[in-house]
């Protein structure tokens, strides 16, 4: 096989492949609405609009959650 | 799993990064080999030639000039032959441009001579009446640093066995040999001995005057490049 | 300290407010200068026949591009993140002493880069490689610049209160990982000082030169998929990432989808880097890489407009705000802008169109359009946005920014109409044949029948440094303006008459 070849068959895996991951997303964001915290998505735009310092965060990160 | 990365940040850098490199994964890297074989017809730059490709660079003539033909009537009837990849093969770096300001410069050497590059640089609008290029009259006493160049062909001797000192084959059958110096006293000798032949065609006594010396005014060089470019 | 309660820090913010105008007064003469000197070649001579070498179109060129894109715009992206950075993370740079001190190192540090590409470029040092001009020695001191900023965007995020990550730090993390990948792959060189001659002399020649690891066609082709990449993640990405925090907040409007934002942004990042191949159509790179480039830019609009759609329809309701706010103006003018150039820039890739396009003046007009009407109307929204906060001042005056509201964009319409009919008609008659078959035109008279148009261009772009002038008066009067009270920078930013 030569390095074309390899070449177009990478070239239509990995568009494949994003392409599902892409339109699962799509399909994951609207038909579940909520992340796992039960934050609907909607809401993260807080974020931007209630970001004092005191303000209470969207969804506070606790303690026992890992870094990174 | 989408969610997971939003709140990943390390994971989600990397994600970024898987997706935006794939293009260039696929698109670039396999093709590497390939385009730089070099055309037959197609010699590495001497030392003057690459010291006034330099000067070129030096003074961003790619910002105006470009040095690609496309495959189009109009392009071949303007500047000649379409470019082939192969041609650019010792080119480093590449001097597409990516503006016409003016023409194109691929093929200059086929229909412009050392007199005319002389006039057109000191006044442009003396040769082509309309022209909006400056003028460069400091080439003509700013002198051409030799010793880069040669720094370079070594570089590129060393590291991508560029062929000098080595027969080259040429369109005609024949070959063609481009010397480099064996030092820095060497590369010089040869260099003026280059810049000789190109200030014999010249007009300036200034210039013809310091070649004489042993110098080797940024004019004579930028010349040689042009003229070579065929 | 102790006793105070905890607020934002933006002493870094402020010290890159300060390059943003600087430097965007510099680049923008210079592109001034550069307009007039193709309108009237006399200009090339400005400060006379001994100056000449470092006032003339070609060298100054360079420093143009540079100093919009690494000087303005990388000062815009650095100011916004260090002040939207804290806030949607609810974290304070007063909270790290390590932190602040990488702000202020990553200040000073690209201060002295600035100082040397300004130096190098009118020396004439270069590699020639478009927007990577820079020779090796600066190169590292880029790249050290930019882990500083890597580690001040992570550090920050490390430290955070809020759990998620808001739609434009994802935008700002993105510029950072493609900025680090792009460049690092295009500025691979090997310094030519360390070459050793037959004779065994080494160190020969200039110390700062060096020589392309790639060659010709690979050159173009790296460079390119760098070219057009660095405009993704300096021209749109950051600034998508400024507009996705200001416009909202400046008007008190949720953002319209918020989901429709990530999406788009994983769209973007996906299609971005196929494009860059649309500047070598019908060059010596591959065929179909070539199609690639010009079928993916065509894709790119939907990801670009997605994001632009978003904002405009934040605004639902709220056109009212449009009418009565310059501030919100300068931002749906931008988002306007970015529509408009991400249908221009398919458009142009589109392999006969690019066959007229392409190496003319209506490639010029299409970065301007985006660089003017799109990443310079939103940072200098951004900066009006962020000035009131960090100086706890009121805007100096609402209606000096109307008036260079209206200046420049009549300078960016008058540059990219003019742009296009320039370029159009050069693009035509290098083409025209006459009926035996010979071509119509000479090249001289395909840049005669220009001086117009650059006349009127030059024209435009000197509206919009005047309104850019305008500016950074406004900004400067604010420091001294009306003290404000917190509660007035909830939203809608406070201006004086």
């Amino acid at each position: 096989m030569d390095i074309a070849q390899l070449q177009a068959y990478g070239y239509f895996i990995l568009t494949t492949l994003l392409v599902i991951a892409l339109y699962g997303y799509i399909y994951h964001l609207y038909s579940k609405k909520r992340d796992v915290d039960g934050v609907d998505y909607e809401n993260y735009s807080n974020m931007a609009l209630k970001d004092d310092i005191s303000d209470a965060p969207v969804s506070a990160k606790s303690h026992d959650d890992k870094e990174k | 799993m989408f969610h997971w990365l939003e709140k990943h940040p390390f994971f989600f850098a990397v994600g970024v990064f898987l997706v935006i490199s794939f293009a260039g994964l696929i698109e670039i890297l396999p093709n590497f080999a390939q385009a730089s074989r070099p055309v037959i017809g197609t010699a590495p730059y001497s030392t003057l030639e690459l010291a006034g490709r330099h000067v070129y660079i030096k003074n961003s003539c790619n910002a105006c000039h470009s040095q690609l033909i496309r495959p189009f009537k109009s392009e071949t009837d303007r500047y000649g032959h379409y470019s082939l990849s192969g041609e650019y093969a010792y080119d480093r770096p590449f001097l597409w441009g990516s503006k016409r300001t003016g023409p194109d410069l691929m093929r200059v050497g086929n229909y412009r001579t050392t007199d005319w590059h002389e006039n057109h640089m000191k006044n442009p609008a003396s040769v082509v009446p309309g022209s909006v290029m400056p003028a460069y009259r400091w080439l003509f006493t700013n002198n051409t640093d030799i010793n880069t160049a040669f720094a370079e062909q070594l570089t590129v001797a060393q590291h991508f066995s560029v062929p000098y000192n080595q027969p080259v084959p040429m369109k005609d059958g024949t070959t063609k040999v481009v010397k480099m110096g064996s030092s820095v006293a060497n590369a010089n000798a040869i260099a003026i001995e280059e810049a000789k032949v190109i200030a014999a065609d010249m007009r300036d006594q200034d210039v013809k005057d310091a070649v004489a010396r042993g110098e080797i005014p940024e004019i004579v060089a930028l010349i040689a490049y042009l003229n070579s470019l065929k | 300290m102790v006793n105070r309660p905890l607020e934002y820090d933006y002493t870094i913010t402020k010290m890159f407010m300060l390059t943003t105008i600087v430097l965007g007064i510099v680049g923008m003469l210079i592109g001034v200068i550069l307009a007039f000197q193709l309108a009237f070649p006399n200009v090339n001579l400005i400060f006379g026949e001994g100056l000449a070498e470092y006032t003339n179109f070609s060298r100054l060129r360079p420093l143009h591009t540079d100093a919009v894109i690494f000087g303005f715009t990388l000062s815009g992206i650095f100011a916004t993140w260090y002040y939207v950075g804290q806030r949607v993370l609810k974290v304070s740079m007063a909270e790290s002493a390590i932190l602040m001190f990488l702000g202020k190192l990553h200040f000073w540090l690209y201060l002295v880069v600035v100082a040397a590409v300004v130096v190098s470029l009118l020396a004439g040092v270069t590699t020639s490689k478009e927007y990577a001009e820079f020779e090796w020695p600066i190169d590292i001191a880029v790249v050290l610049v930019w882990v500083i900023f890597g580690a001040s965007i992570f550090g920050l995020i490390g430290i955070r209160r809020e759990k998620s990550l808001y739609i434009s730090v994802w935008y700002y993390i993105a510029t950072f990982i493609g900025i680090a990948m792009l460049y690092l792959f295009n500025n691979m060189e090997i310094p030519t000082m360390f070459a050793t001659s037959a004779a065994g002399e080494s160190g020969i020649g200039s110390w700062y030169h060096s020589v392309s690891m790639y060659s010709g066609t690979n050159d173009a082709l790296v460079q390119w998929w760098y070219g057009h990449n660095a405009v993704a993640f300096g021209f749109t990405v950051p600034i998508v990432a400024m507009i996705y925090y200001f416009l909202p907040k400046e008007s008190g409007q949720a953002i319209y989808s918020y989901k429709l934002s990530l999406l788009s942004f994983w769209g973007l990042m996906f299609v971005y880097l196929w494009a860059g191949g649309h500047h070598l159509l019908y060059s010596t790179v591959p065929d179909w890489m070539q199609t690639m480039g010009s079928i993916f830019s065509v894709i790119l609009i939907l990801p670009s407009w997605g994001s632009a759609i978003n904002m405009l329809l934040t605004m639902k309701g709220e056109w009212q705000q449009v009418a009565a706010s310059p501030l919100i103006k300068f931002m749906i003018l931008a988002s306007t802008f970015y529509m408009f150039s991400t249908l221009e820039g398919p458009i142009q890739a589109i392999k006969s169109v690019n066959a007229i396009a392409h190496f003319t003046d209506w490639i010029i007009g299409h970065v301007h359009d985006g660089v003017l009407g799109w990443v310079g109307f939103m940072i200098m929204a951004a900066l009006y946005h962020m000035a009131p906060r960090v100086f706890k001042r009121e805007i100096y005056s609402k209606s000096l920014m109307a008036a260079q509201f209206w200046i420049q964009t009549l300078g960016v319409v008058l540059y990219f109409t003019s742009m296009w009919i320039a370029g159009i008609t050069q693009g035509m008659m290098w083409r025209a044949h006459d009926e035996f078959g010979n071509l119509a035109y000479s090249f001289i008279d395909t840049v005669t029948v220009l001086h117009p148009y650059y006349t009127i261009r030059g024209v435009g772009g000197l509206l919009y440094l005047v309104g850019f002038l305008m500016f950074a008066y406004n900004i400067y009067k604010t420091m001294s303006a009306r003290p404000v009270e917190e509660h007035e920078l909830q939203n809608a930013s406070p201006m004086g008459a």
